[in-house]
């Protein structure tokens, strides 16, 4: 079904994809600050610029007046970045005033989002709270508090949960907090953790065990999984592999080399023995037949006569 | 603005001729073919007549190895938990990465349950190794189950040697295959070259047939036990009242399908393979995937697009009247990007920004010049605001 996306997504989408007057799309050289967040392998990536209007004195008192971004990413993605700098440039905000914004904030401009679109709209707020902590490095105003530490978090690096989408396990315990998520699904839509292999939802330390650390247990919600190892099968044909082998190498192989041909030892399964007819042999209509006749009466004498050949 | 329809291994549009046989049964012949009184005969006899029709496509092989489902799913499934049902002291199965879901998914759950399942890798190309397979069979290999042709990439399975070595190694394995993408694209003769398949699915509306209407070929032996129950129907393989209208529209459409192969392998392939070469010429950074296949479907094309997003190309598609699909996360409605690309191991550059063009014998000239005019423009405009593309060098910028 084609995403349910609200008339302003698909407009700015379509302003932004055409270039027209207005639109945001690009990068500032230079800029006062610069933030990324996502990355192609997940399949979105924002990268996000803003330049101010420097306050002679007062870093605080800077204001916003230019907002660009690059994007890769779907419809939403594409629209929730031009959203983003529609917001920062209409409102002349500070840099600290822009940290107000929030996903939601994005959400209600565009007019709504689907449900799993949701983490387009964090993307944009992410890489906002970067470009502004940049700007506070470079105009040296303390922002402690201000913006949670990204780059102490950034060092911790911390476990990895979600190995998909490299989420690891402070950024997705401070999400979960920020944006009230109860659930893996609401998870998976706003930050999409866990939303492709699944091997996270339920595992230790995974998806499940962060909301019942953060919020309490689910009722119902259990522990203790995990498969059996699987059987082992079928016996050990070492002793007629080597025969099988050694009659090949030294009987079979130099007859079909007269021919201009030769023999390949696929598999041995029990009493039957996969080979593949290669060069002149492999390509003579009269090939396959005499061929496998030639080396099953060869391995019936010398190795068994239980052999059976298979041509594969 | 017209539309340019190049979606069709998702579905296809229903054939005029195929209509016209179904109207007679959604009217005046409305009977359950079950019934006593001696109007019932023309819809029983309607369904023995597309039995027949079906069975001369595949090869002349007895109609009554046939049963009539209601899709593609529904034959896998009876194919593969049918086989289950009927040999429970043989464990194994072995399966391929890149088949569809409806056979994949199944793979897992009978994982769950105890099965063990081999799921064989593919390669940089989307072909599976024989040599892989041939050590993955065992002499407690209960099914075989490889696609005939992926649906996503087109790229063709070599059937006939899979089953012929199967059977080689134990006359009590069962082959299935699922031969939706393969029906009216390639021949499928299950007399001659397919004469070690035991099971072959496919549905109606990948041959111009409508959506509700599939078939599953169980090959008289095999072991193999009914699946949905409660009633006669299809001599008690498939209960329900058979759906007359559409198993006659499916005949049909078999009969064109089967007659149109020649079709699909010289004109659609043309036009296949000039909108590829265009593509590749006008497009940088692009791989077809599948490409260096020995063997792909001639209708399909599967582009790898570098450094954008397949959703927001698909939209940009879409305004211009062009439908198409693509195995991009964003379209899947999971995060995941398609399984079949990631088994071939796709770049990552790549992997979101795949597109998918599937022809069919309603596409002309006029169909590819219109898409080899507005796609180029497209990935030019999205990648001027992908920050992985260097729009001064025309080149990805990783």
């Amino acid at each position: 079904m084609p995403w349910d996306y609200s008339d302003k997504v698909l407009e700015l989408f379509k302003a932004a994809v055409q270039g027209e007057a207005g639109t945001h799309m690009g990068e500032l050289e230079n800029p006062d600050g610069f933030g990324e967040y996502g990355s192609i392998a997940c399949g979105d990536t924002l990268r996000f610029t803003f330049r101010v209007r420097r306050h002679p004195s007062d870093p605080a008192r800077d204001v916003i007046t230019e907002a660009r971004y690059l994007t890769f990413g779907c419809t939403s993605a594409i629209a929730a970045s031009e959203a983003l700098c529609c917001l920062l440039e209409a409102h002349a905000k500070t840099p600290v005033e822009a940290l107000q914004v929030t996903n939601q904030d994005l959400v209600d401009f565009l007019g709504g989002l689907p449900e799993q679109k949701i983490h387009c709209s964090v993307m944009g707020a992410e890489a906002l709270q970067r470009a502004v902590a940049d700007w506070a490095r470079k105009r040296k105003y303390p922002m402690a508090g201000l913006v949670p530490d990204l780059a102490a978090e950034d060092a911790r690096e911390g476990r990895i949960v979600c190995s998909c989408f490299s989420v690891t396990e402070p950024y997705l315990r401070r999400k979960i907090k920020e944006l009230h998520l109860h659930s893996i699904a609401e998870i998976t839509n706003a930050l999409k953790a866990g939303g492709a292999c699944g091997t996270c939802h339920h595992a230790p330390g995974g998806l499940q065990d962060l909301l019942n650390d953060i919020w309490g247990p689910a009722p119902g919600e259990q522990a203790g999984h995990g498969r059996q190892p699987l059987a082992e099968e079928g016996l050990s044909a070492y002793q007629l592999g080597r025969q099988v082998e050694a009659v090949i190498r030294a009987v079979i192989s130099p007859m079909l080399r007269k021919e201009g041909g030769d023999v390949e030892l696929v598999d041995i399964k029990g009493y039957k023995v996969y080979c593949r007819l290669t060069g002149r042999c492999g390509s003579c209509p009269e090939g396959p037949a005499t061929f496998k006749l030639l080396v099953e009466q060869q391995l019936k004498e010398q190795v068994d006569d239980r052999v059976q050949v298979v041509t594969v | 603005m017209q539309t340019v329809y190049v979606d069709n291994n998702a579905t296809t549009a229903i054939a005029p001729e195929v209509l016209e046989v179904m109207q007679p049964y959604f009217t005046s012949e409305y009977y359950n073919p079950s019934s006593m009184y001696s109007a019932a005969r023309t819809p029983a006899l309607a369904i023995q007549a597309a039995r027949e029709t079906v069975a001369r496509c595949l090869g002349g092989i007895n109609p009554e190895q046939l049963l009539f489902t209601g899709s593609a799913t529904e034959s896998n499934n009876t194919a593969l938990f049918g086989t289950v049902l009927a040999n429970p002291a043989r464990r194994h199965i072995i399966t391929t990465a890149v088949e569809h879901p409806s056979v994949l998914e199944i793979g897992k759950e009978l994982a769950r349950r105890g099965h063990d399942v081999t799921f064989l890798p593919v390669d940089r190309n989307g072909e599976l190794s024989v040599d892989d397979y041939v050590r993955a069979l065992r002499s407690d290999t209960l099914i075989v189950s490889v696609m005939m042709a992926n649906n996503e990439t087109g790229v063709c399975y070599p059937i006939a040697q899979l089953a012929r070595l199967a059977k080689e190694t134990d006359a009590g394995i069962v082959v299935h295959s699922d031969a939706t993408q393969a029906i009216g694209k390639l021949p499928v003769d299950l007399e001659s070259d397919l004469q070690h398949v035991d099971l072959l699915s496919f549905s109606g509306h990948k041959i111009h047939a409508p959506k509700g209407v599939g078939v599953l070929f169980v090959r008289q032996g095999t072991p193999w036990r009914p699946f949905i129950l409660g009633g006669h129907q299809e001599l008690g393989r498939r209960a329900g009242t058979e759906n007359v209208p559409y198993i006659v529209g499916l005949a049909k459409a078999c009969e064109l399908a089967v007659a149109g192969v020649a079709d699909e392998q010289t004109r659609v392939r043309g036009l296949r393979d000039r909108l590829q070469a265009t593509l590749e010429e006008r497009i940088p950074a692009l791989e077809i995937n599948g490409k260096a296949a020995a063997l792909r479907l001639p209708n399909t094309l599967n582009l790898a697009v570098h450094g954008i997003e397949g959703e927001a190309i698909l939209y940009e598609l879409s305004r211009h009247g062009i439908c198409a699909s693509s195995g991009s996360a964003c379209t899947s409605g999971t995060l995941d990007p398609s399984h079949v690309l990631k088994a071939m191991q796709v770049p990552f550059t790549a992997i979101h920004g795949s597109v998918r063009i599937s022809l069919s014998r309603y596409n002309d000239e006029a169909d590819i010049e219109r898409i080899i005019e507005v796609l180029p423009a497209v990935v030019a405009r999205l990648r001027k605001l992908s920050p992985y593309w260097d729009g001064k060098r025309n080149c990805l910028k990783i």
